[in-house]
């Protein structure tokens, strides 16, 4: 390990940025170009759903996409994007994800052996699909244990508790589709998948009730403890007596929910999805939580000097300029409907940009029928500026899931989002001019290979750290996983360290800007 | 089934109650349970429909109610119309013909499209269910029947309702954009004019600041209930007004168990209960359910319920954008503790006088005028949240307990609560003089 002592010149480089509206990042829409054909179809079990799961499964570092159908089969897309260049997406017919049924996915490389499988989630049993290579795979339910039950799922986070050389999977669910006349009331529980005494296949699901129709879950070591607990975001439209919740998940032992006793406070929205970032510097996360009109911003209300936080939130979204609660373009002012949203910097100027995808539920007049997807810049003090329309990412079709991952390996994060009976869309960013960037891969040797629960620390010259968790789970039944994407702005190197989720704490090692790099934990950093 | 004659004597229809012949099912009446299942998914598109604030369900409750009455006392001579008795409705349609008309086809035609117009923002899940409730009504009243009957029964259950609803149109509540909040609006900007309270962007806007112009159904005018003023606003801590908040204040540091779920019970709030007129709709319907009552005094009790607390928000409504006064949570953090968190959140609109003590109050009046006092009964409207049912030995004292429940909660200072009972019971007289059994 080496610790690359940090230049005065790059210290005058970093200089604090202006208080004034961040750079641009423009997009060009690329789907057709791209060969980005498909559509999330469906009626009433298909109003939520549409994820999309962004990783790579062909091996070449670059991530493809696989896009949920609902009433049509699943479509995974090899992404073919030259370096810097056109998106280019070529679909595989033979990958065997071409599902229908299909509300999300999520990648993870369940069985540790480095190539990422692919969680299905679907009306109806859900499946675990494993990953042979080449963007091929085959279900491995059955071998893993996994009974998928016939529920509507709409939600998933994984962790790897300590020691467990197994994840822990846990499945969100919705209405039960049985109940016509009346479904309000009837959520059905989530589920919680551990691994069995083999360690090897999972054991029968335990239910978490009660479930109050989650749409977005997500493991997050919140409290900065060390033992991720789950987070649950739940749409009020179908609960009764329900509220968000907080799962504290302790190995070995069942889970129990917080209550008010433990400081959790009640709060009851349309949640459909969870993003988190560490956006204040101050080492612990911040949520925002989509909903319909306003959405949330949480930070923790108060961080003692020692000891653990108590799960109570501030709303910030109001003062962030954040809560995205009607259309800001299109002429369509009724309320907005808010699904997947995702931190990302944009513009790489070391800021975390926000990126929300938006769409009517399903003809509701009460809200927006054109309503743009929203992309934050954020500002260096803290609030948000809205450029979606500028972007030209300001779609008006009815939105779901969405991803934001560099697909072409520029250092620019591109845009995923698919739409519901409507075709799904890609961006590239074409931004130039921007800041530097560095991507990161932490890899671990042993089960959890892509070091799910760690924490990344980077130091960029100015001596501010960013911290962030790396989660699998959250946004709205769809995540990427892979390169961890930093903008730097004007930073030509970055002291990464790497808080393993075994619970050791990696060296600090630099890195040069504008490349990828994966971490192995006991290693040196390694271009790609 | 049998044959109807309207009560609207006026135009000379006097038709029997004969027996028809021949027919699957004759002589059955599942009106009671037409009514309970429309009004069970009532409940429900009230609670999940966003559009509905208590204002505005308060008036879907009405005239929905309407249409029911109408609907089931249709041809009855002891049951007098309500059209021509309240503010723009005028005396309902006759049937066309002296043919025969099944009551339940009637009752569930007019409850399917006063539940599809009254309740057209709910959601797809919303959509789905009204049109499986629709489908198996539709099945039920139509099993082993005439199809010319059910048809003809079908026009006539639609033409009520469509009287009803056209003239609802006018009233000045028919249109609710942006969930009820304005997209401008002009704060007063005096020390004791209210300002938001709430980090929820839409809501930096006060509730349906023109709903106290609506047309009211039972007043003669908005203003017939109209309040005197609250006490000034001061911030002498010697003044009336300080005392008031005083006393929620110190209400808030030594709250009860008791006076916790109190505040829980009766907040009602909007998308996560059947709001605050909803609440005494379920208490009348818990009742009916309890005493087996007959449909006709059912939707006599729905009606006057629903015309109740509908002509209570206008009162209401018109009075808080008359005084515009600003809620507990502004003084008390502005004079007495800058980080105090009321119980409950502070609804988006002002202060004085406490809606749900008006309709309240107004409900409680008209139940005790058509069931009697005392008239003990069990209030269920929250078990499925979890909230335990309470018993209550008569409508004023749950009246009095809805009304307290908000100093408890944190929202309301003790005159809007007391003079919000006190306007009630002004509106209630109101309903009270409509007449319907004879």
């Amino acid at each position: 390990m080496t610790c690359t002592p940090l230049l005065p010149a790059l210290l005058l480089l970093a200089t604090p940025a202006l208080a004034q509206d961040p750079a641009l990042a423009p997009f060009a829409e690329e789907t057709a170009s791209a060969g980005f054909t498909h559509s999330f179809t469906g009626e009433w079990e298909f109003m939520v759903g549409g994820g999309t799961a962004v990783f790579d499964c062909s091996g070449d570092g670059n991530p493809d996409i696989l896009a949920a159908g609902g009433t049509a089969p699943a479509q995974l897309f090899r992404n073919d994007s030259p370096q810097g260049g056109a998106l280019r997406l070529t679909a595989v017919p033979d990958s065997g994800l071409g599902e229908t049924g299909l509300s999300g996915a999520y990648p993870i490389d369940i069985d540790g052996d480095g190539i990422l499988d692919v969680a299905l989630l679907r009306v109806g049993p859900d499946r675990l699909m494993r990953g042979l290579g080449d963007c091929r795979f085959t279900d491995a339910s059955a071998d893993w244990g996994f009974d998928g039950l016939d529920l509507w799922s709409t939600a998933f986070a994984a962790t790897w508790e300590k020691g467990a050389t197994f994840p822990t999977l846990a499945i969100g669910t919705y209405i039960d589709r049985t109940q016509e006349t009346f479904p309000w009331g009837n959520c059905t529980p989530n589920h919680l998948y551990r691994p069995d005494a083999t360690g090897t296949r999972f054991a029968a699901p335990l239910p978490l009730t009660p479930g109050f129709c989650a749409l977005s879950l997500l493991f997050t070591d919140w409290d900065r403890q060390g033992t991720p607990d789950l987070r649950v975001s739940n749409d009020r439209e179908y609960y009764k007596g329900g509220q968000e919740q907080l799962w504290r998940l302790e190995p070995g032992q069942p889970p129990v929910a917080f209550t008010e006793q433990d400081g959790w406070q009640r709060l009851r929205i349309w949640g459909m999805g969870i993003a988190q970032e560490d956006l204040n510097f101050d080492g612990f996360p911040e949520f925002y939580l989509t909903s319909m009109a306003d959405n949330k911003l949480q930070t923790l209300a108060e961080i003692p000097a020692t000891g653990a936080p108590l799960p109570r939130y501030r709303d910030i979204a109001l003062k962030s300029g954040v809560t995205a609660h009607r259309p800001y373009t299109g002429g369509d002012l009724r309320p907005s409907t808010a699904w997947h949203a995702q931190f990302g910097d944009v513009n790489n100027d070391g800021l975390s940009d926000l990126f929300v995808v938006k769409g009517n539920v399903w003809a509701m007049p009460d809200f927006a029928e054109k309503d743009p997807n929203n992309l934050f810049l954020q500002r260096p003090d803290g609030t948000f500026m809205e450029s979606g329309d500028k972007a030209g990412v300001a779609s008006m079709r009815q939105g779901r899931g969405g991803a934001l991952a560099d697909l072409n390996a520029d250092g620019l994060l591109d845009m995923v989002v698919i739409n519901r009976n409507e075709p799904a869309q890609l961006w590239r960013n074409t931004g130039s001019g921007l800041g530097n960037w560095v991507q990161i891969a932490p890899a671990m040797s042993g089960p959890n290979r892509n070091a799910i629960g760690a924490w990344i620390e980077l130091r960029t010259p100015d001596g501010r750290i960013a911290q962030r968790e790396i989660t699998l789970g959250g946004g709205h039944v769809g995540a990427t996983l892979g390169w961890q994407h930093f903008g730097l702005g004007p930073a030509t190197t970055a002291d990464i360290r790497i808080l393993w989720p075994d619970g050791t704490t990696g060296p600090w090692q630099t890195v040069t800007a504008n490349a990828f790099w994966t971490l192995p934990q006991g290693g040196d950093p390694v271009p790609r | 089934m049998y044959r109807f004659g309207r009560l609207g004597l006026a135009l000379g229809l006097c038709l029997c109650l004969v027996p028809a012949q021949g027919i699957a099912g004759s002589g059955t009446d599942d009106r009671g349970v037409i009514l309970r299942d429309w009004y069970r998914m009532i409940l429900e598109l009230v609670r999940h429909t966003p559009t509905y604030t208590p204002p505005v369900a308060s008036r879907s409750f009405a005239y929905t109610a309407i249409i029911a009455y109408e609907s089931v006392t249709v041809g009855q001579q002891r049951w007098h119309s309500l059209g021509g008795q309240l503010a723009g409705l005028p005396p309902l349609p006759a049937p066309d013909t002296a043919s025969p008309l099944d009551p339940d086809a009637v009752l569930n035609a007019a409850m399917e499209l006063a539940v599809d117009t009254y309740f057209s923002n709910t959601g797809p899940t919303g959509q789905r269910a009204k049109a499986a409730m629709a489908k198996a009504m539709d099945r039920r009243v139509s099993e082993g029947m005439d199809p010319a009957l059910i048809d003809a029964s079908r026009a006539y259950g639609q033409a009520i309702a469509r009287h009803v609803i056209d003239a609802s149109l006018s009233d000045g509540g028919a249109v609710v954009e942006n969930m009820g909040f304005p997209m401008a609006y002009t704060l007063g900007g005096e020390p004791q004019d209210w300002v938001p309270t709430s980090l929820v962007n839409l809501q930096q806007f006060p509730l349906l600041p023109d709903w106290g112009n609506n047309r009211p159904l039972a007043m003669p005018d908005a203003g017939a209930c109209a309040l005197p003023p609250p006490p000034p606003y001061s911030e002498d801590p010697s003044s009336p007004f300080h005392a008031e908040a005083m006393e929620v204040y110190e209400t808030s540091k030594s709250l009860t168990d008791e006076q916790k779920l109190i505040a829980r019970f009766w907040s009602d709030d909007p998308m996560l209960s059947p709001t605050p007129p909803g609440h005494w709709v379920s208490i009348v319907l818990e009742i009916a359910a309890r005493d087996g009552l007959p449909p006709e005094q059912l939707a006599d009790l729905l009606a006057r319920t629903g015309i109740a607390v509908s002509d209570g928000f206008i009162a209401n409504w018109r009075d808080k954008y008359t005084h515009d006064l600003l809620r507990p949570v502004t003084y008390i953090r502005r004079l007495i503790d800058p980080v105090w968190e009321p119980l409950l959140i502070t609804p988006p609109f002002p202060e004085y006088p406490s809606g749900h003590s008006t309709q309240s109050g107004a409900a409680a009046s008209v139940l005790t005028a058509a069931l009697g006092d005392p008239f003990p009964f069990t209030d269920s409207t929250h078990v499925a949240d979890g909230l335990p049912a309470r018993d209550f030995p008569d409508f004023a004292t749950a009246a009095r307990e809805a009304a307290l429940s908000r100093l408890y909660g944190g929202i309301h200072f003790r005159a809007a609560i007391d003079r919000g009972l006190e306007q009630g019971a002004c509106v209630g007289a109101f309903v009270n003089a409509i007449k319907t059994a004879e």
